[in-house]
């Protein structure tokens, strides 16, 4: 059993191995970008890989705001005009999820496409 | 028999300052910027010894950020067959913490200040919420710690737990499973919730669920039926 006063040193090295196992996690999430323009997503198809959480960046180039809905990927996001948004996606598997704009939903229409290591782009 | 009768006549006020119906609605963690919403909430409890009671809640709710949303209930309860009118009000704030999918679980927090307008009975409740996808599957639990004080009740301390199992068979319809642990309560039962689109930034969200006591102390069977307008 530790003695009370050695301690500190204990939590600060649990506190150190935390906060870098929580970093390194971080750093190691690959982003992705999409932008809104004229009520478009720019690219409307993306390629993310399988098995593996994005940090996906969405910016909203138009005046007005957008919702990024997706039932199959469990989202829905308010991106407001002139800003941007960070949605968190997977990990999947390979297959394809189809995203809309809630605001917009006749044009602002596209898709993550989920392959494989070595077939994502 | 007629002693437990006459118990259960007895805690049937006792219920109702303590507002006594544990089943409600699971939170997500979540708050969509700029949603406005109007609810319809229904409870119906039946218990042939305990006797029956129903809760309505009418609530308007709007998010003030995206991670900050207020919304304000008017509450009518009542017990067998008294009157129904509106004996309560609440505000709750909900305060989403993190954001979705960006760690193992999602979490929230849901904050609720309850007043009885006759009673004069207060009641405050800070909910944890927390969420994960398992694949189609989504699991929510909210931990509830309720405070209530006021005239005609002893000051206490309750808490809740809710969870629920729900599996994204399609937007319009998902089945779920629900277990609610409370005050005298312990019930579980099967869920059915959807969403239809009316137009561009307009959903209607319904829920129905049935379920039943697990102890002697549960009531026999509850309903719940909760219909939300966002815009």
């Amino acid at each position: 059993m530790l003695k009370s006063d050695s301690r500190p040193g204990a939590r600060c090295w649990l506190i150190s191995i935390a906060l870098g196992l929580a970093v390194a996690a971080h750093a190691a999430t690959p982003e992705f970008e999409i932008e809104i323009r004229n009520h478009l997503f720019e690219p409307d198809v993306l390629v993310i890989p399988a098995h593996t959480k994005v940090k996906l960046i969405v910016f909203n180039r138009d005046p007005t705001p957008e919702e990024f809905e997706s039932f199959e990927l469990n989202r829905e996001k308010v991106i407001m005009g002139g800003s941007k948004a960070i949605i968190f996606i997977g990990p999947l598997p390979p297959g394809e999820y189809p995203f809309f704009g809630e605001f917009n939903p006749a044009t602002a229409l596209g898709r993550i496409v989920v392959q494989d290591d070595g077939d994502a782009g | 028999m007629n002693r437990y009768l006459a118990i259960g006549m007895l805690l049937v006020p006792a219920a109702a300052c303590a507002d006594g119906i544990v089943v409600d609605r699971i939170y997500d963690p979540y708050v969509e910027a700029l949603e406005t919403e109007i609810e319809l909430r229904s409870i119906l409890q039946y218990d042939d010894e305990l006797g029956d009671a129903q809760k309505y809640s009418f609530g308007v709710g709007h998010a003030l950020s995206d991670r900050w949303a207020l919304e304000f209930y008017a509450i009518g309860t009542r017990f067998d067959n008294e009157h129904l009118s509106i004996n309560a009000y609440e505000l709750e704030a909900k305060w989403q913490l993190t954001e979705q999918g960006e760690f193992a679980f999602d979490w929230g927090v849901v904050f609720e200040i309850e007043r009885g307008i006759d009673t004069q009975i207060w009641e405050v409740t800070s909910r944890l919420l927390a969420s994960r996808d398992f694949g189609r599957w989504t699991g929510i639990a909210n931990l509830g710690l309720v405070y209530e004080w006021g005239s005609g009740v002893e000051d206490e301390i309750e808490t809740e737990l809710r969870a629920q199992a729900r599996y994204r068979l399609s937007e319009s319809l998902q089945p779920a499973f629900e277990f609610h642990l409370g005050q005298d309560t312990l019930a579980l039962g099967p869920v059915l919730t959807g969403l239809y689109r009316l137009s561009p930034g307009r959903k209607l969200r319904w829920e129905a669920g049935v379920f039943l006591g697990m102890d002697d102390e549960s009531p026999d069977r509850t309903l719940k039926l909760n219909v939300e307008y966002e815009f």
